[in-house]
C-alpha cells in the first residue's frame, strides 16, 4: 500500500470517527469503497473528494440544528432576551468610557510632554460619552429597546456620579 | 418535493437506468458515470433522502469491508422514467416528485 492510499485510508477513518449522525453511515460507506479504487493517487482523489461531503453534509446539518434551537431559544425565552438587550447596551456604553481613559493614560505615557488639564479628562471620559449615549439612546430606543434602556443607565450613573461630585465639593 | 435535475443528476439515473433492479456499489457508479465521490455522493445522499434510493450494507466475507449498495425504490424508478422522459423532450430542470404518476 502505497503512502497516498495509506493517508487517503487515514483521512476517511478520521471523517468517520467525527461524522455526527447520519453521515457516519455515509462516511462508511465512502471508506469501505476506497479498498476498491483502482490506484494510489486515485484512491487519495477518493477520499479527499469524500471527506468534503461528508464535512458540508455535518456542517449543513449542525446549521439545521443550531436555526432550530435559536427559533426555540427566542421563542420561549423573552424575558432573557431583553437582559440580554441590557446588558449589552450597558457594556457597550461602559466600554466606550474605558477606551476615552484608555485612549488619555496612553497618549500621556507615549508623548510624556502632553499633559491633559482635567477639563480635557471631563470631556474625553464624561462630557462627550454622555452626548453619545443621550444621541444612542434616541437612536436605538424603537428598534433595539433593551439595548438603549442599558444605554441611558449608564448615562444616568454617569451623571449621577458628577451630581454627586460637585455636591461633595 | 423537488430534486433538481442537474446534468450530474441525469447522468446517475442514466446509470440506475441500465439495470434497474441490481443493486450498484458507490466506486462502480463513479466509473460509470465518470463523476468524482465530492459530486456522486451529495447526488446519492439526496436521492436517498428523498426515498428515491434504497441502500443497503453488502454481506461480506470475513476480512473484506461490506460495501454500501444503491438501487431504485419503486418511487424512484418512477421520477427517473418520467426525468429521462421530460429530458429527452427539453422538458424543466425540475421534476415534481408528488407528479410521477404511481
Amino acid at each position: 500500500m502505497g503512502a497516498p492510499r495509506r493517508l487517503a485510508a487515514r483521512l476517511l477513518r478520521a471523517a468517520v470517527r467525527l461524522a455526527p449522525g447520519e453521515s457516519r453511515e455515509w462516511a462508511a460507506a465512502m471508506l469501505h469503497e476506497l479498498d476498491f479504487v483502482e490506484g494510489d493517487w486515485a484512491a487519495l482523489f477518493w477520499a479527499l473528494g469524500s471527506t468534503t461531503v461528508i464535512l458540508r453534509h455535518a456542517a449543513s446539518a449542525w446549521r439545521e440544528w443550531f436555526k432550530g434551537r435559536t427559533k426555540e431559544e427566542v421563542g420561549m425565552n423573552n424575558t432573557g432576551k431583553k437582559a440580554l438587550g441590557v446588558g449589552i447596551g450597558m457594556f457597550s456604553a461602559l466600554a466606550l468610557i474605558g477606551c476615552a481613559f484608555a485612549v488619555l493614560r496612553i497618549s500621556g505615557l507615549v508623548f510624556p510632554g502632553l499633559e491633559h488639564s482635567s477639563l480635557t479628562y471631563w470631556l474625553a471620559v464624561l462630557a462627550i460619552p454622555e452626548v453619545i449615549f443621550l444621541a444612542a439612546t434616541v437612536a436605538l430606543w424603537r428598534k433595539r429597546g433593551p439595548v438603549a434602556a442599558g444605554v441611558l443607565a449608564i448615562g444616568l450613573m454617569m451623571a449621577l456620579h458628577v451630581a454627586v461630585h460637585f455636591a461633595m465639593r | 418535493m423537488k430534486l433538481r435535475l442537474s446534468p450530474q443528476t441525469m447522468l446517475v439515473l442514466d446509470a440506475f437506468l441500465e439495470q434497474p433492479e441490481e443493486w450498484m456499489y458507490g466506486y462502480d457508479l463513479s466509473r460509470v458515470t465518470g463523476l468524482k465521490s465530492g459530486t456522486l455522493y451529495p447526488i446519492l445522499m439526496r436521492m436517498a433522502e428523498r426515498k428515491l434510493l434504497e441502500t443497503e450494507w453488502e454481506a461480506s466475507e470475513p476480512g473484506k469491508p461490506p460495501r454500501h449498495m444503491y438501487r431504485f425504490t419503486p418511487e424512484g424508478l418512477r421520477f427517473a422514467r418520467a426525468s429521462v422522459t421530460a429530458g429527452a423532450r427539453g422538458g424543466l430542470g425540475e421534476v415534481a416528485l408528488g407528479m410521477v404518476g404511481s
